[in-house]
């Protein structure tokens, strides 16, 4: 799975791929959208923070309750008004609200990184 | 119906609750204890808050770029996944189309989320947080 192949997804307005460290490496954006590429590098750096972060509450959750199946983590998800993006360690996708599908994104992003 | 019992009536969500914006106080039904509840909103809260100051600095960068303000977020696990709309939550399991289907539920039922959750997550900070946010 690639981002062109990202962007067909129900509603995808972008679609990323960055670095460990959160920066931009490639990236579409469907042609009218108010997202930049530079609202991109910063959502790529928020989703490097956010999955560290997921993935420390998640280990702390099933160490001190015994309840396991989040580990390891197959992705996050920041839902804005008119959008919400998708990401997992490597990939993510911005689709609009009013069509998004989470489960496809989910399952698209963890092709994406096996790609 | 209540949110929390509605969602709590979908085969597959194992809890669900809710939180004040303020952080002192919480509600919950499923299999998780008293104690696990509080941590869970706790930890619901706290993420809240930092999505929310992330979308502050998108948004600064890309007036109405649609982003802003954050309605929830979606942590989606091997087997589980916690969804966080507005001051509700629920952990549900990863089976197919019940992520997509109490997503929209909570959507359709917290309806959207103002601009004043900001000023309702900081409101202990104290002081005029208003004018200080905006």
């Amino acid at each position: 799975m690639n981002l062109d192949q990202l962007m067909d997804l129900p509603g995808a307005l972008a679609a990323f791929s960055y670095t460990d460290k959160g920066d931009l490496k490639d990236h579409r954006v469907r042609e009218g959208s108010e997202i930049t590429a530079q609202v991109l590098d910063l959502l790529a750096h928020s989703c490097v923070a956010n999955m560290a972060v997921a993935t420390l509450e998640a280990r702390g959750w099933e160490s001190l309750t015994g309840q396991k199946g989040f580990e390891p983590l197959q992705g996050f998800s920041i839902v804005g008004l008119e959008w919400s993006a998708v990401v997992n360690g490597k990939c993510g996708v911005v689709m609009k609200n009013r069509d998004v599908n989470y489960e496809a994104a989910f399952n698209a992003i963890q092709a994406c990184e096996a790609a | 119906m209540h949110i929390v019992k509605q969602l709590m009536a979908i085969p597959g969500v194992i809890a669900a609750g809710e939180f004040a914006y303020r952080g002192d106080r919480f509600s919950y039904e499923g299999a998780l204890t008293a104690e696990f509840a509080r941590m869970a909103s706790i930890l619901c809260r706290s993420n809240t808050m930092s999505v929310n100051m992330q979308s502050e600095i998108f948004d600064s960068f890309a007036e109405n770029c649609g982003c802003r303000p954050v309605q929830g977020w979606i942590v989606r696990g091997g087997q589980a996944t916690v969804c966080n709309i507005g001051n509700y939550f629920a952990f549900i399991e990863n089976r197919p189309e019940l992520l997509n289907d109490v997503m929209t539920i909570m959507r359709a039922k917290v309806g959207d989320i103002g601009d004043d959750l900001l000023v309702s997550l900081y409101a202990r900070i104290g002081g005029d947080v208003k004018e200080a946010l905006y």
